[in-house]
């Protein structure tokens, strides 16, 4: 990428800093764990957001996954990046999944998609699970996520004893 | 061109913005917030099999050494720390892929506080090319969706200026009591037993332990004794008794690694020079307890 020789803060010859801490590391069991753990990151993300990220697919669940068309969106998610380039290698399964969405637009059009999730009550299908609140029901419509999501916060009891 | 390259040398960095730092709101938000980015549990106990405490500390060791042979940011190493600890409390891990990770959380907090981060390939070579490049990006993903790309984690950096700010110091002292600190908050990240406590607290147990040891070969500060922690504790709104007992634990981490370090310079196996890569920011062993 860059020329070593411009290197700010190269490592210095003969550091004793290069050093293997736990002997020989094996790859195949590196990429054995890679993709399981990133399995199981996709399959949490899955479940978290009903959604497939792999095949790019709105599941059944709290959100509401739909289309948004491109020119309301900032740049930085319309690139043809990384990202354009798998999509490419995957085999055009965007249109396939909705075709009505590509209606009007025929040229590069997953590249301009994206979606936007909408955390709906699911009371619609079966009213009478609260048959007293559809006003409660209609008010939480959409929400916003936070990190108290993802971490739970909690005191801990520090330092169990003092020495005297 | 010619000019941005002259530039390149030194990193250039922003003046400390008084209005944040002596903003309560600042602080009280800091306090709020640390808490999430503790790690889970006590992982030795209830996560890992193979990994074992001692190996922590030898991976601490060495991710400390790469940060200070490259002249990382103070706070890298501790937040690459906190990475490593809260992946750890979660994904059950063989030892053999302890230094990819050590390496993967080092990257990534590089990237997240420094100008100019470390590069995969550096990385790799400092661990004896034990790991490719493409692992240790192939495994920054699986760091980041395991920490839900929760990065900008609180770390005991952050409370170093709020509280140095409110005390009484006067302020030509500042910066070696500043120094004292961040190198017993770099001990303490070495240290499992300090992993779980609140960063707030090893700052302010860093700051008296610092203010202390100083005190006893020059005047630093005009509050001493139970006077100073008690107004420490107060800053971080932390428990007067167990701030007291952090400042202890961490002067005992800070002996202990005087006598190793001495043994180590008695035993007359390793060079000044490598002693002088090997240890932490500041002379620590200057510090007279």
């Amino acid at each position: 990428m860059s020329e070593p020789s411009r290197d700010p803060r190269p490592i210095p010859r003969g550091s004793k800093v290069c050093r293997r801490l736990f002997g020989p590391v094996d790859s195949e069991q590196l990429r054995r764990d890679c993709d399981a753990l990133m399995a199981s990151c996709v399959q949490e993300a899955c479940e978290r957001w009903n959604f497939d990220f792999v095949t790019e697919t709105p599941l059944e669940g709290d959100f509401t996954w739909e289309r948004v068309w491109g020119p309301g969106l900032p740049k930085g998610y319309l690139s043809a990046g990384p990202r354009g380039i798998q999509d490419n290698l995957g085999g055009g399964r965007l249109p396939s999944s909705s075709p009505a969405l590509l209606q009007g637009t025929v040229q590069e059009d997953h590249l301009d998609l994206s979606l936007s999730c909408t955390l709906v009550p699911r009371s619609p299908e079966r009213p009478e699970v609260s048959p007293g609140g559809p006003s409660t029901s209609q008010g939480r419509k959409r929400r916003q996520t936070s990190m108290t999501d993802f971490y739970h916060s909690k005191r801990r009891l520090i330092l169990s004893k003092r020495k005297p | 061109m010619e000019l941005l390259c002259c530039e390149m040398d030194r990193v250039r960095r922003a003046v400390p913005d008084g209005n944040l730092l002596h903003d309560d709101r600042v602080l009280q938000n800091l306090l709020t917030i640390e808490e999430r980015y503790l790690p889970q549990c006590s992982y030795f106990k209830c996560v890992q099999k193979d990994i074992q405490p001692y190996m922590r500390r030898m991976v601490a060791t060495w991710m400390l050494e790469v940060c200070e042979e490259q002249k990382c940011e103070e706070e890298v190493f501790p937040l690459a720390m906190n990475y490593l600890d809260r992946f750890l409390a979660g994904v059950p891990t063989p030892k053999t892929h302890l230094q990819l990770l050590g390496a993967v959380c080092m990257f990534l907090a590089s990237k997240l506080k420094e100008t100019i981060p470390l590069t995969a390939e550096k990385l790799c070579i400092y661990t004896d090319n034990s790991i490719k490049p493409q692992e240790l990006l192939e495994w920054e993903l699986v760091v980041l969706g395991k920490l839900k790309w929760n990065l900008a984690a609180v770390t005991p950096h952050d409370f170093i200026e709020p509280i140095l700010r409110r005390l009484p110091q006067p302020s030509e002292k500042l910066p070696l009591i500043r120094k004292h600190a961040q190198t017993f908050i770099a001990l303490c990240a070495t240290d499992f037993k300090f992993a779980m406590y609140p960063p707030s607290m090893i700052a302010t147990g860093s700051v008296g332990a610092a203010i202390c040891g100083l005190q006893q070969d020059e005047e630093v500060s005009s509050l001493t004794g139970d006077a100073l922690v008690e107004l420490l504790a107060k800053i971080t709104n932390t428990d007067v008794d167990c701030l007291k007992a952090c400042q202890e634990q961490i002067e005992v981490v800070l002996l202990s690694n005087l006598q190793q370090f001495r043994q180590e310079q008695g035993d007359g196996s390793k060079s000044e020079d490598e002693l002088d890569q090997a240890s932490t920011p500041t002379d620590v062993r200057d510090i007279d307890l």
